[in-house]
C-alpha cells in the first residue's frame, strides 16, 4: 500500500518523542520556543522552535532576509524578543541584558576596535568585567597560543590580514569562556581559500573547546561542513532541522532540496504513474509502489551527482539536450535541458571532457529520486 | 634610472592631461576657488613686502624704500602691540580649553539622545546661533548684560546683587567673549564630530554590549577613541587659527575701557593700519601673526603624525 507522509513537523523530521524532547531541554544549551520578532506591524521571525543541545554546533542557514541573523541577535540580546521564550542553560533570558547572558559573539566584520592592539582587543571584555590584570594576561597568552596570535599581540587590526583579524575576533570571544558562542557570518569577508582554512580552524576549535555554538551563514558549504545540526530557515520560518546528511538525503521540502547541495537538486515537473513517474515524455522507474496514486502531480528531485552516464540495473534513461560543459578538474558540470526544464548534472572527467560533449542522455537511479507534492512542496515518502 | 624618472614624469603629465580632458567639468567647477585663492590669498602676498619698507601710498609698493626689520623692532618695543599679542594668546588659549571641547561634548550628548524628534529639535536649536550675524549676536550679548534691563543683571538683582557693568569691566571681557563664541559656534561645530561618530561601525558598540560595557564605557572606550583622528585634525586646524581671534566680535564687544584685556592683534592692526594709516607697520604685525600661526600648525601636525598617526598632511 502506498503511504504519503507529509514532512511538515520538525519533531517528525527528527523522529523525536515527547520524552526525548524533554531530555534535550534538560541538558539544553539554548532553547527557543515560539520566538517571534516584529518591527512594528512587520513580523520577520514567525514563532520558531529550536533546541541547541549543550556543546552542540548548530548552523542557521538560509537566504538573505530569512531571519537567521535576527534570530542570532535575539539570542545575543541585541534585538528585543517580541514574543516567545528564550532560555540559555535552563534560565529564561528574554529580559536579561546581553552581558549577563554569558554569550560571546563573533561578528561578520570582526568588530575589532581599531585603536586597540590585538592584546587589548582581546582583553576588552575582561577589563570591563574587572578581571585581575595577571589573570587577563595569562588568559590572553593562552588563547593567543591556541589561535597562533602570540606574535601579533602588539599589532593593531589595520596591520593584520583578514584571517588574522578573524582569529582575533574569535580570540576575543574565547577569552570570555562563555556558555554559548554566537557566530554571525564570520567568514563571509574572507576570500575562498582563507574561508576554507578558517572553516577547518573553527571546527577544530569547537572540537577542542566543546562550547555550545550557534553559527549563522548563507553559505550551505559552511553549514554542511561545520554543523552537528543544520537549521534551514526561509522567510522567518524554520524549514527543517537535522544533521547535514539527513538534510541532504531527505530534504523536507523543495526549498531545502534546492538550498542544500552544490549545484542544488534538479526539480522537474512530473506525474506519478503505475510504475514510477513521467517527466515530460520520459518514464522514470521508482522503487516504491505508486499505482494507487497514479495521475498525481509531483516535483521530481534529482541530485546532480546521483545520475550516471552508463545505464544500470535500476536506472531510467532521461534524454537531455546538452547546453554547456563546465570542467572542474576531476569532474564536470553538465548544463542541459529536458523539455522546458533546465538541469545540471555532475560527471567524472577522468582527465578528459571530450567524451562529455556527446552526452545525450543520463541515467537516473530509481532509489535516489526524491518526490515532492506539487501543491505544497513538501516531501513525499513512498511506502510499501 | 634617469630615463625611468623622465618617463614617469612624462607619464604623470599625460595622465593629468587625460584626466583633464575626461573630467574637464570638475576642473571648471574648481576654477572659482582657484581664482579666489589667487586674488585674495596669493596676490596680497606681493604686498607683504611693505612690512620691510617705508611704505607710502604715493610711491607704491615697488617704489617704497627698503628699511629691513625696522617695523618689527618698532612692534616688539610697542607696549600696545605686546599687550595685543598677549591678549590674543590668552583669549585663544581660553577658546582652546573651553571652546574646542564644547562641540565634541555636544556631539557626544546628541549621540546619546535616542528620541529622533527630540534629537532633531535640540540640534536645530544649538545650530541656530551660527546662522545669526555677529552684529545681532553682539547686540543680544550687549542687551543680555545691560546693567539696566539685561537678563543677567535682572537675575542677579533677585539675589540682591547690584548691577554689574560687565562689558566695561576688563576682567569680564574674556569670559563673555569666549562664552559668546561657544554659544554661537559649538552647535555648528558639533556637526563634524557627529559625522565622525556616525562613521563608527555599529558592530563595535554591539560587540561592546555583549562584552558588558555600559553607555559611559562605550563613550570613553569606543566613541572617543574612534573619533580621535577627527578631533586631532580639527585641533591642528584650530591651532593654525590661534592668532585669528574673531575680529568682528571683538570689534563689536570691546571698547576703550576693556582694551586692556580685549585688544587683540587683529584689532590693533586694524586701528594702526586703517585708522592711523600705518600700513607698513600693520603689515609687519600681520606677517608676524601669520608666521606664529604657521609655526604652530606645523608643530601640531608633526606631533600629531608622530604620536597619533594622524595628520593634516
Amino acid at each position: 500500500m502506498l503511504v504519503f507522509i507529509q514532512v511538515d513537523s520538525m519533531a517528525a523530521v527528527l523522529g523525536m518523542t515527547a520524552s526525548a524532547k524533554g531530555d534535550w531541554e534538560y541538558m539544553t544549551g539554548v532553547s527557543l520556543q515560539g520566538l517571534v520578532k516584529a518591527y512594528g506591524a512587520i513580523e520577520v521571525v514567525h514563532g520558531i522552535d529550536l533546541t541547541v543541545r549543550e556543546k552542540e554546533f548548530v548552523v542557521l542557514v538560509g537566504p538573505s532576509g530569512c531571519g537567521k541573523s535576527t534570530t542570532l541577535r535575539m539570542i545575543a540580546g541585541l534585538e528585543e524578543i517580541t514574543a516567545g521564550d528564550l532560555t540559555i542553560d535552563g534560565r529564561r533570558v528574554n529580559r536579561v541584558a546581553p552581558k549577563d547572558r554569558d554569550v560571546a559573539m563573533v561578528f561578520q566584520n570582526y568588530a575589532l576596535y581599531p585603536h586597540l592592539n590585538v592584546a587589548d582587543n582581546m582583553a576588552f571584555g575582561l577589563r570591563i568585567r574587572k578581571m585581575p590584570k595577571d589573570e587577563i594576561k595569562t588568559t590572553i597568552a593562552d588563547v593567543a597560543d591556541i589561535l597562533g596570535l602570540t606574535d601579533y599581540l602588539d599589532r593593531r587590526p589595520a596591520d593584520l590580514s583578514g584571517g588574522q583579524r578573524q582569529r582575533v575576533a574569535m580570540g576575543r570571544a574565547i577569552v570570555r569562556h562563555p556558555k554559548v558562542f554566537l557566530f554571525d557570518e564570520p567568514l563571509s569577508n574572507l576570500d575562498a581559500k582563507l574561508r576554507t582554512q578558517m572553516r577547518a580552524e573553527i571546527k577544530r576549535l569547537h572540537n577542542r573547546l566543546g562550547v555550545t555554538s550557534v553559527y549563522v551563514t548563507h553559505d550551505q558549504v559552511e553549514a554542511m561542513t561545520l554543523a552537528d545540526r543544520i537549521v534551514v530557515m526561509n522567510d522567518g520560518n524554520i524549514e527543517q532541522i537535522g544533521t547535514p546528511m539527513e538534510l541532504f538525503n531527505d530534504p523536507a521540502n523543495v526549498f531545502v532540496a534546492g538550498f542544500l547541495g552544490s549545484p542544488p537538486m534538479n526539480q522537474l515537473q512530473g506525474i506519478l504513474t503505475q510504475t514510477g513517474v513521467t517527466v515530460g515524455t520520459t518514464d522514470i522507474k521508482l522503487t516504491g509502489a505508486t499505482s494507487a496514486y497514479a495521475g498525481r502531480d509531483v516535483i521530481v528531485g534529482i541530485r546532480p551527482e546521483h545520475v550516471t552516464l552508463i545505464a544500470g540495473a535500476q536506472t531510467s534513461a532521461l534524454p537531455i539536450l546538452l547546453d554547456l560543459v563546465e570542467p572542474l578538474g576531476s569532474e564536470a558540470l553538465l548544463h542541459a535541458r529536458h523539455g522546458a526544464d533546465e538541469m545540471v548534472f555532475k560527471a567524472d572527467t577522468n582527465g578528459n571532457i571530450d567524451h562529455l560533449s556527446a552526452v545525450s542522455e543520463v541515467h537516473v537511479p530509481a532509489d535516489l529520486v526524491k518526490l515532492f507534492d506539487a501543491q505544497t512542496g513538501q516531501a513525499l515518502s513512498l511506502g510499501g | 634610472m634617469a630615463e625611468r624618472n623622465h618617463l614617469s614624469t612624462d607619464g604623470r603629465w599625460i595622465r593629468l592631461y587625460d584626466h583633464f580632458r575626461r573630467e574637464w567639468q570638475i576642473y571648471l567647477m574648481l576654477l572659482p576657488t582657484i581664482i579666489w585663492f589667487i586674488v585674495f590669498l596669493y596676490k596680497p602676498m606681493y604686498g607683504l613686502q611693505i612690512a620691510f619698507k617705508d611704505y607710502s601710498i604715493f610711491r607704491g609698493v615697488a617704489g617704497s624704500p627698503w628699511i629691513g626689520f625696522a617695523h618689527f623692532q618698532t612692534l616688539f618695543t610697542n607696549d600696545q602691540f605686546i599687550r595685543a599679542v598677549t591678549n590674543t594668546i590668552q583669549i585663544s588659549a581660553l577658546n582652546l580649553i573651553f571652546g574646542f571641547p564644547a562641540p565634541i561634548i555636544l556631539a557626544l550628548m546628541f549621540n546619546e539622545i535616542m528620541h529622533a524628534t527630540y534629537k532633531r529639535t535640540a540640534q536645530t536649536i544649538v545650530y541656530l546661533p551660527h546662522f545669526i550675524s555677529s552684529v545681532i549676536i553682539a547686540g543680544i550679548v550687549i542687551t543680555a548684560f545691560s546693567p539696566s534691563a539685561g537678563i543677567v543683571n535682572t537675575v542677579l538683582g533677585w539675589f540682591g546683587i547690584d548691577p554689574v557693568y560687565f562689558l566695561t569691566k576688563p576682567e569680564w571681557f574674556r569670559p563673555i567673549f569666549v562664552g559668546t563664541g561657544i554659544w554661537q559656534e559649538a552647535g555648528f561645530g558639533s556637526i563634524v564630530f557627529l559625522a565622525a561618530i556616525a562613521g563608527v561601525s555599529p558592530s563595535l558598540y554591539e560587540s561592546a554590549v555583549v562584552d558588558g560595557a555600559n553607555r559611559w564605557q562605550m563613550m570613553w572606550k569606543i566613541t572617543i577613541p574612534s573619533i580621535l583622528p577627527t578631533i586631532l585634525i580639527m585641533l591642528i586646524i584650530r591651532i593654525g587659527n590661534i592668532m585669528e581671534v574673531s575680529f568682528e566680535l571683538v570689534m563689536l564687544l570691546y571698547q576703550p575701557a576693556t582694551y586692556e584685556t580685549a585688544d587683540v592683534v587683529n584689532t590693533w592692526v586694524y586701528r594702526q593700519g586703517l585708522q592711523s594709516g600705518q600700513y607698513d607697520l600693520a603689515a609687519a604685525a600681520g606677517l608676524f601673526n601669520a608666521l606664529v600661526a604657521f609655526t604652530l600648525v606645523m608643530t601640531a601636525n608633526t606631533l600629531s603624525r608622530r604620536y597619533a598617526r594622524t595628520s593634516l598632511w
